[in-house]
């Protein structure tokens, strides 16, 4: 029992669980601003900076429990400034690199996640599964 | 995991709202010669306006977008003078409507770019969505 609840709650799993929803959000954000790119007035959406920080103290703590604590919010970005008359400050180009990047991010972590508990099956099975 | 299903709305909001703006430009493309509309008068080209309304379903700050009106553009159209015409006045005048064809155009195309953007992000929500699942295979 041991070993498995040593994994469940180690640091990193819990990270990785925690990346994974900030992964999600930042892709609720960008489909946000994206559905938005042609509306007059409209300010982009992205995580919060402070929760930025906080994720990444928390990581560098290396504390799982303080990992599990970080809620992922989101803010509006209003210091971008807008290149248009209408005031939007959305750059499609910009949000569609985001899109793929936070993708790709979201790829490693599964993969990572997928990584644990294959490790965990090799243990339990004694042959890789 | 939630999140990402949630976002489909607002993306589907979008498709919905750059689909809507197509169809006026391609109404105001086809009207680009109509003289007489049902009103009587030389057909006026429509403009679409967004909003964005707040999702709660997928998250404070998270917005979508709708059509919140259809507005006409109310700048006189060209007149000509073409005495043959059937819609000509008794000085052979004939309003044209107010479709400018290139302006019409670039819109199309801004419009096409942003359903593209908009599909990209159900392509990768997809792509995550199927990673996800498949977490411990």
């Amino acid at each position: 029992m041991e070993m498995v609840a040593s994994l469940f709650n180690s640091d990193n799993y819990t990270a990785v669980k925690k990346m994974m929803d900030v992964s999600a959000l930042r892709h609720a954000s960008i489909a946000s601003n994206l559905a938005n790119v042609s509306t007059p007035g409209y300010k982009r959406v992205d995580l919060s900076r402070s929760f930025e920080d906080e994720l990444r103290a928390s990581i560098q703590s290396r504390n799982a429990d303080e990992i599990a604590e970080a809620s992922p919010r989101t803010e509006v970005d209003t210091l971008t400034p807008s290149t248009r008359a209408d005031g939007n400050n959305v750059q499609i180009d910009s949000e569609l690199l985001g899109l793929t990047k936070n993708t790709m991010n979201f790829n490693v972590l599964t993969d990572f996640a997928s990584g644990s508990l294959k490790q965990l099956r090799h243990a339990i099975m004694g042959r890789p599964a | 995991m939630m999140n990402v299903i949630s976002a489909s709305s607002i993306t589907g909001s979008a498709l919905d709202a750059e689909k809507m703006r197509v169809d006026i430009v391609s109404q105001n493309i086809a009207n680009a010669n109509t003289t007489k509309g049902i009103d009587g008068k030389a057909y006026q080209r429509r403009i679409v306006a967004f909003e964005s309304l707040l999702d709660a379903a997928a998250g404070p700050n998270m917005q979508g977008v709708r059509v919140s009106e259809i507005k006409r553009d109310e700048n006189p159209g060209e007149i000509i003078n073409n005495p043959q015409h059937p819609h000509a006045d008794k000085d052979g005048n004939v309003t044209m409507p107010n479709v400018n064809i290139p302006f019409e155009m670039v819109d199309m195309v801004t419009a096409t770019r942003s359903y593209e953007a908009n599909l990209a992000v159900v392509r990768n929500a997809r792509q995550m969505a199927t990673q996800a699942l498949s977490i411990g295979r």
